[in-house]
């Protein structure tokens, strides 16, 4: 047997071997790849916002009233902006995403957040690069508090923000370590916090 | 005028099943080889603009396939290694292994390979890509991609060469 017969064998013996995954379904997953294109120090830093988390408390503005929650116990996220625009983002508890979600597009953000499921089928992963992202949103701590800071004039036309987490990928929850003794510790933070840049839509970031 | 832009459904449609057979030859598992090809061209779709402009975008994909595979075994740390031929051939489960459409024997004259070598043979003979391509792909030296090509030709030549009738005398 030369050569060219043993290669041809060997091609012969795969030729019944099909890819059977339709490219929709790839491109759905090409999709969540390209929205979970992370700013760096997101994913790691998210690990001390719950021992952050009544620092964080004290970051509520008076016109976003943290879920209404009394200042003792934890609010699952508080959104304050200031007056340059940018908007201070912080989450103690990856829950009532439809809360935050409507809060920031209420501070005019174009924005989807989605916590648990995966990322919302209507949301189309836009394709801007690392720099844009970062320019859009950066993680910052500072004394002790950790906060999302979002800068919505530098996003590009027609583009809004995703805003989700990784089921599973996070380290369970952890007591805030200045939290009252006698609490729980927060529940649903189940993974570190991702942010994307998505197309604005109607039925994605709401305008 | 540019070169031309593939369309990501044209090239999936067209490179599909070839990355597919590659990759199994490679890895010898057609489950994790689906996973991996679906993740690998996933990686491709959201990096389009990019890779329908690399010179052999096949080749990107596999490259990728295979980096995920070894992210994945790092991550289990778990390996069956398959050094003893004749545990090989023993294996009941080859024929489910690979699927029902492929080759058993061919396929365990394959895994009997060196891992790199299966690799080697995989590139070159089923994705048919040049010495210098699949040297660039698997980070090795072209005269590595041939000596690797030239030891696994002998050893499956070996191992599938049609036994010789035995004449019977009465």
């Amino acid at each position: 047997m030369n050569d060219d017969e043993l290669a041809t064998m060997l091609r012969d013996s795969v030729t019944g071997v099909h890819a059977n995954t339709p490219v929709n379904q790839i491109a759905s997953r090409g999709r969540a790849v390209r929205a979970r294109r992370r700013i760096p120090g997101v994913a790691a830093a998210m690990a001390g916002v719950a021992g952050a988390a009544l620092a964080v408390v004290a970051l509520v503005p008076s016109s976003h009233p943290a879920n209404r929650v009394p200042t003792a116990q934890l609010a699952a996220w508080t959104v304050a902006k200031h007056t340059d625009g940018d908007i201070y983002v912080t989450i103690n508890e990856l829950r009532d995403p439809a809360g935050l979600q409507a809060t920031l597009r209420a501070d005019g953000l174009p924005v989807n957040v989605s916590f648990g499921p995966p990322l919302s089928t209507s949301c189309q992963a836009d394709d801007a690069s690392k720099d844009v992202l970062k320019a859009v949103a950066e993680f910052k701590t500072s004394d002790g508090r950790a906060y999302l800071v979002i800068h919505p004039s530098a996003l590009p036309s027609s583009v809004g923000v995703s805003i989700f987490d990784e089921p599973g990928a996070g380290k369970p929850p952890v007591r805030p370590p200045t939290q009252d003794p006698g609490s729980l510790p927060p529940a649903g933070i189940t993974g570190p916090l991702a942010i994307g840049l998505v197309h604005e839509s109607q039925a994605c970031t709401g305008s | 005028m540019g070169p031309q832009r593939l369309d990501f459904a044209e090239f999936y449609r067209n490179s599909a099943d070839e990355c597919l057979r590659t990759v199994l030859i490679s890895v010898s598992d057609q489950d994790t080889a689906r996973e991996l090809v679906d993740e690998a061209f996933a990686r491709a779709w959201a990096s389009w603009r990019t890779i329908n402009r690399h010179p052999a975008p096949k080749a990107w994909v596999v490259r990728t396939a295979l980096n995920l595979n070894v992210s994945r075994w790092r991550r289990r740390r778990r390996e069956v290694p398959v050094s003893d031929p004749g545990t090989v051939a023993d294996l009941p489960a080859v024929g489910e292994t690979f699927g029902s459409t492929v080759d058993p024997q061919i396929m365990v004259a394959l895994m009997r390979l060196p891992a790199r070598q299966r690799q080697v043979v995989a590139l070159r003979l089923i994705l048919d890509l040049d010495t210098g391509r699949t040297a660039e792909v698997l980070g090795i030296a072209p005269g590595t991609v041939m000596a690797h090509l030239g030891r696994a030709m002998a050893a499956l030549r070996i191992d599938l060469q049609p036994e010789p009738q035995q004449e019977t005398r009465s």
